[in-house]
């Protein structure tokens, strides 16, 4: 177990060291969630009224919603794309067919190369909240920040079942992220990302319902909003978590087959 | 005391499934294997011993040393590296081996080369003192400390190639695989890594090595023996000395010729007509 922390760490610590080199995308990106967190001030203040906020469901304005849904969406996005990324960089760059000579396993790879993108991806969230929170009014002083971090963990191990298969997907047929297609594409319609889900067709609403990010943004937005407690958003939890329990497991059985599939055919390294 | 050969290879068969593009591509993974690249292999690498595979493109050479090293899963018979299956014992089989491909150098080009070292060294199981100590003895053995410190990017391609031995050898393998470890160097530096070869590696005794090479010089230089490679068969696995006898030839290269069908006088002109 020791060992295993040790071999997590060390893809974390290379992760930093590379990132570290790469300074000016380090402010690029705090200053792009400063225009992010903008932008979504503005909007909301174009289209801001009484009805509205009444509509939203946590109440508050337009800005803290969508601030929510699209901030959340990142940390989706980063899920779903990190451990493609991590394969595809690796095996671009030739790393690939030498991390697999090391005792060291794929899954391991593929694991300690996803706790760097998460951490950064956590911090962005971060610093788009601090920027909300320091010049556009984001509600940041009632959040129950525990049970956001709960809802960041849980969401994170959900549909990091999601991102492997993805990853499994890549190693059989070496382009394209199929997971992070379809959920992202019908989660900013389908998960109340920009809009509430109640002004969606009840078929549409119904789709909702079985979309796992429906659960993640309505638990996020009442830690957040609401100052909702961990006790107080058991449901999406526990939804979250029976995701998680099913995709955890499946993905690492494919991700084990694609591997030796893709051993047994010698494409593992290619392009 | 029968002692375990460092590689023992038995009966190895090989086939891929076909190239497919287009939609068909789709198909590949779950195709049959139809395409043989090696067709029942079979030999032993002893102890400290160095042998070189020896074949023209496509004979198989590649294709064996991706097996040895776990990358690839053969359709049939069994590899063993130090006594131990590379399917059913990968992990261990990688303990004991070494691989490195002249083809690319599979660094991150933004680590420093003692970065990179120290992070290929710690996956390979050496704890932070240990693998600090190795590198320190193999970048004086290989002349890369003044290099060490530079991101790997701003290194030439012999100093990367050094690297990339250095790592091969950093958690002191007993079986060293290389696979045209010279392909991408030019003239001098391939004599350089020839010479950092056989005075850093070789001549210790306690490594045994593996390699491929088209470089019939190479060969001459590094390998007690060689096996002669075609079309996924083994043609010949001896030493120079008595292949030659054994061919009637007087230079590798005509031994290697005989071996694989083509006359002595053998020219690429004629084998295009």
């Amino acid at each position: 177990m020791i060992r295993l922390i040790e071999e997590l760490w060390l893809f974390f610590r290379r992760d930093l060291i590379i990132a570290r080199t790469y300074r000016t995308l380090f402010v690029m990106e705090i200053v792009e969630a400063f225009l992010g967190a903008a932008l979504f001030y503005y909007v909301s203040r174009f289209v801001d009224s009484p009805q509205l906020e009444h509509a939203l469901p946590q109440g508050g304005t337009y800005f803290a919603f969508a601030l929510v849904g699209y901030v959340f969406l990142d940390y989706l996005n980063a899920a779903l794309d990190t451990f493609d990324r991590s394969l595809e960089e690796a095996r671009d760059s030739g790393t690939l067919e030498h991390l697999l000579v090391t005792q060291t396993s794929l899954p391991v790879f593929i694991i300690g190369s996803a706790f760097y993108p998460f951490l950064s991806t956590t911090l962005r969230i971060a610093v788009y909240f601090g920027w909300g929170a320091a010049f556009f009014g984001f509600p940041v002083h009632g959040a129950n920040w525990l049970a956001v971090f709960a809802i960041l963990v849980v969401s994170l191990l959900a549909f990091s079942g999601l991102g492997i298969l993805s990853s499994s997907y890549l190693l059989l047929f070496k382009r394209g992220n199929p997971a992070k297609w379809i959920l992202l594409g019908v989660s900013s319609i389908v998960s109340g990302m920009l809009f509430p889900v109640s002004i969606l067709p009840d078929w549409l609403q119904f789709v909702a319902r079985l979309n796992p990010v429906t659960y993640a943004l309505d638990a996020m937005r009442a830690a957040i909003l609401s100052g909702s407690g961990i006790i107080a958003i058991w449901r999406p939890l526990v939804a979250l978590l029976l995701f998680a329990a099913v995709l955890l497991p499946l993905s690492g059985v494919v991700f084990t087959w694609a591997l030796k599939r893709t051993k047994a055919t010698g494409t593992l390294t290619h392009r | 005391m029968v002692t375990q050969p460092a590689i023992r290879v038995d009966r190895i068969e090989k086939s891929f499934p076909p190239a497919r593009s287009g939609w068909r591509a789709f198909l590949q993974p779950f195709e049959k294997p139809s395409v043989p690249a090696l067709a029942g292999l079979s030999f032993e690498v002893r102890e400290g011993e160095s042998v070189a595979l020896l074949g023209a493109n496509g004979a198989g050479k590649s294709t064996l040393l991706r097996i040895l090293a776990t990358l690839l899963l053969p359709t049939h018979g069994h590899a063993y590296v130090s006594g131990h299956e590379t399917v059913r014992d990968s992990r261990e089989v990688r303990r004991r081996l070494g691989y490195h491909a002249g083809t690319d150098h599979g660094f991150y080009a933004r680590l420093t080369g003692r970065e990179n070292l120290l992070f290929f060294g710690r996956l390979n199981q050496l704890s932070s003192a240990a693998a600090t100590q190795r590198i320190a003895t193999l970048a004086e053995q290989f002349h890369l400390a003044e290099f060490l410190d530079r991101q790997v990017r701003t290194l030439s391609s012999g100093t990367v190639q050094r690297l990339s031995l250095a790592r091969a050898l950093l958690h002191q393998p007993r079986v060293l695989l290389l696979d045209e470890p010279t392909r991408s160097l030019d003239a001098i530096a391939a004599a350089e890594f020839r010479r950092f070869l056989k005075s850093a590696v070789l001549r210790n005794g306690e490594t045994s090595l593996l390699f491929a090479s088209h470089t019939l010089a190479e060969v001459e230089l590094l390998a007690t023996r060689v096996a002669v490679l075609h079309a996924g068969r083994l043609l010949a696995c001896d030493t120079i000395s008595a292949l030659k006898r054994s061919t009637g030839s007087a230079t590798l290269e005509e031994v290697f010729l005989r071996l694989t069908g083509h006359p002595p006088d053998f020219s690429p002109e004629d084998s295009a007509q």
